[in-house]
């Protein structure tokens, strides 16, 4: 699975983190840290599965619906 | 007209909830009322409302609200929500549905240029298994680049109780009604084991923020006011990733108090036909907009209700098992049951700010008339509350219903029995009919069957 293959990658981020430059002492500042750590994860991923909708679409005759399609 | 404060709008300083008789209304405040107004006009107010998946809104006088609406630029009216529920009383199901259902306005927002401020899962409530999104002053702007202000109140309380139920096995309900704010990453982070951990959403969402908020809290003071960046495309891949994995979460298999309990019984199919029979004519009499079901189990008889004509009905059980039966049977149909968790020997208190922030079962629960079908025994016997107070409490929700009373000799209540001392000498049916009969008329009763079980309908609206 896509997910448990790049968890690893993740990790190194978070270690490799230099000192946090904006430690909000509120509630949310590991949300917004973790935010700025994975926002070009988030794209890379988005653009990923845009790239592999593509890529199963010109393999198959109809194309199936993405789960972001088919949201309800 | 006579307005009250709702206790539980105060957060947001952009306006206020207010209650005039069945009438609610919203004052939107001048700091937003540029924000209301291009949520207005631009389309995405009306779309949201007409898909239903906002509650509706329609702009009032402000003078029926008096002082109340004293400086604010607007006041909307809005429907009333049939049954105000809190996080803390959903069945997982619910919760789950909740969740999805904050994803999906957040998302439809940002496709028309709008984001959310928060992610309170206190802002979505139910119509039947519909869930309904319930503040319009949540949408503001999208700035390019802004992060998801809401990501941590999203996770705490959506994510996380999702979590514990489906990775766990544990109901969130109890935690998360004695934690409001939901569960945060850094209680639920060292719960997980490191299989949990292969999930990218659990890596990233929990474990990673909890580690970083305890890093944050070792760094000390703010170094740099300096505003983290986020960009479009990877806070719609938050959302998205969000929703794919929510979409895919379930309880973890746990054999529930009686899951089975519908079809594992003690009852004979034609003592339960009898039961559904003696329902149906209460309630087509009755005729009542709005049932409870308390100990509702899987259904059963809120659906002989329904096809009597009941309009809506919320059922109450303890057991999870039991309450996902039930969402499962009337989710998708016509027929609005709001299935929610009660433990009624402790019923949601009247809590949060000031103790009245969310309100009490008892302050919400006003009822046409309700069931109470193999409930008294569990409530009397296994939580040793006399009968005339079991009976008081059942009275006070609505003023007309069904009980049934099991007698001592019935298998399930030996079974209660079994397990302890019998120190309940007066729990007998003359007893519990002279209670009721003292309390409201016995409009008929009827035993069910061999052993004995006895069904009341009772009626205390001309009785005072």
């Amino acid at each position: 699975m896509k997910d448990r293959c790049i968890w690893a990658g993740l990790g190194l981020l978070i270690v490799s983190l230099a000192s946090p430059a904006y430690a909000y002492l509120d509630g949310a500042t590991g949300s917004m840290l973790l935010q700025a750590a994975i926002g070009g994860f988030a794209t890379a991923m988005v653009m990923g599965r845009s790239y592999l909708a593509k890529a199963k679409a010109l393999f198959s005759r109809a194309p199936k619906k993405t789960d972001a399609q088919s949201r309800d | 007209m006579n307005a009250i404060v709702d206790a539980g709008s105060f957060r947001d300083p952009a306006g206020r909830v207010f209650a005039a008789g069945e009438q609610i209304f919203r004052t939107v405040m001048p700091d937003v009322a540029h924000d209301y107004e291009r949520f207005r006009d631009g389309g995405l107010m009306h779309d949201l409302i007409g898909k239903g998946l906002l509650v509706g809104a329609s702009e009032a006088e402000a003078h029926g609200l008096g002082n109340l609406a004293r400086g604010s630029a607007y006041v909307l009216e809005h429907p009333r929500v049939p049954f105000i529920s809190y996080p803390y009383e959903w069945s997982f199901s619910l919760h789950k549905r909740a969740a999805l259902h904050h994803l999906d306005v957040h998302l439809a927002a940002l496709d028309a240029g709008f984001t959310l401020v928060d992610a309170t899962a206190y802002n979505i409530q139910f119509d039947g298994t519909r869930p309904l999104f319930i503040d319009h002053l949540s949408f503001r702007d999208y700035r390019e680049g802004e992060i998801w202000r809401g990501h941590r109140q999203f996770c705490m309380q959506f994510l996380n109780p999702l979590l514990l139920t489906a990775y766990l096995g544990l109901p969130a309900n109890s935690w998360f009604r004695g934690s409001l704010e939901g569960i945060a990453p850094e209680e639920l982070a060292p719960l997980l084991s490191w299989r949990h951990n292969l999930s990218w959403t659990v890596l990233t969402h929990v474990t990673a923020q909890a580690a970083l908020h305890r890093r944050s809290l070792r760094a000390g003071a703010p170094s740099s006011s300096r505003t983290p960046t986020l960009p479009l495309t990877a806070l719609r891949g938050m959302l998205e990733g969000l929703r794919r994995f929510i979409a895919k979460l379930e309880p973890k298999a746990a054999r529930t108090v009686w899951g089975d309990y519908a079809g594992d019984n003690s009852y004979a199919d034609a003592e339960a036909a009898a039961k559904r029979a003696f329902v149906g004519e209460m309630v087509a009499a009755v005729k009542p907009g709005l049932l409870f079901d308390i100990g509702c189990n899987s259904g059963d008889y809120s659906e002989a209700a329904f096809d009597a004509g009941a309009r809506r009905i919320v059922g109450f059980d303890f057991d999870h098992g039991a309450l996902e039966h039930a969402f499962r049977r009337f989710d998708g149909t016509a027929t609005p049951f709001l299935p929610l968790w009660l433990d009624a020997a402790n019923p949601s208190p009247a809590q949060g700010w000031a103790q009245s922030e969310r309100k009490g079962l008892a302050e919400r629960a006003k009822a046409d008339a309700l069931v109470a079908l193999a409930f008294v025994h569990h409530i009397a016997i296994a939580r040793n509350v006399p009968m005339d107070m079991v009976l008081d409490w059942l009275l006070a929700m609505a003023p007309m219903g069904v009980i049934e009373f099991p007698p001592k000799s019935d298998p399930m209540v030996q079974r209660l029995l079994a397990q302890r001392e019998d120190i309940f000498p007066h729990y007998s049916e003359e007893a519990f009919l002279a209670l009721l009969g003292a309390r409201a008329r016995i409009v008929r009763s009827q035993h069910l069957s061999e052993n004995g079980r006895l069904l009341v309908w009772y009626d205390r609206s001309r009785s005072g």
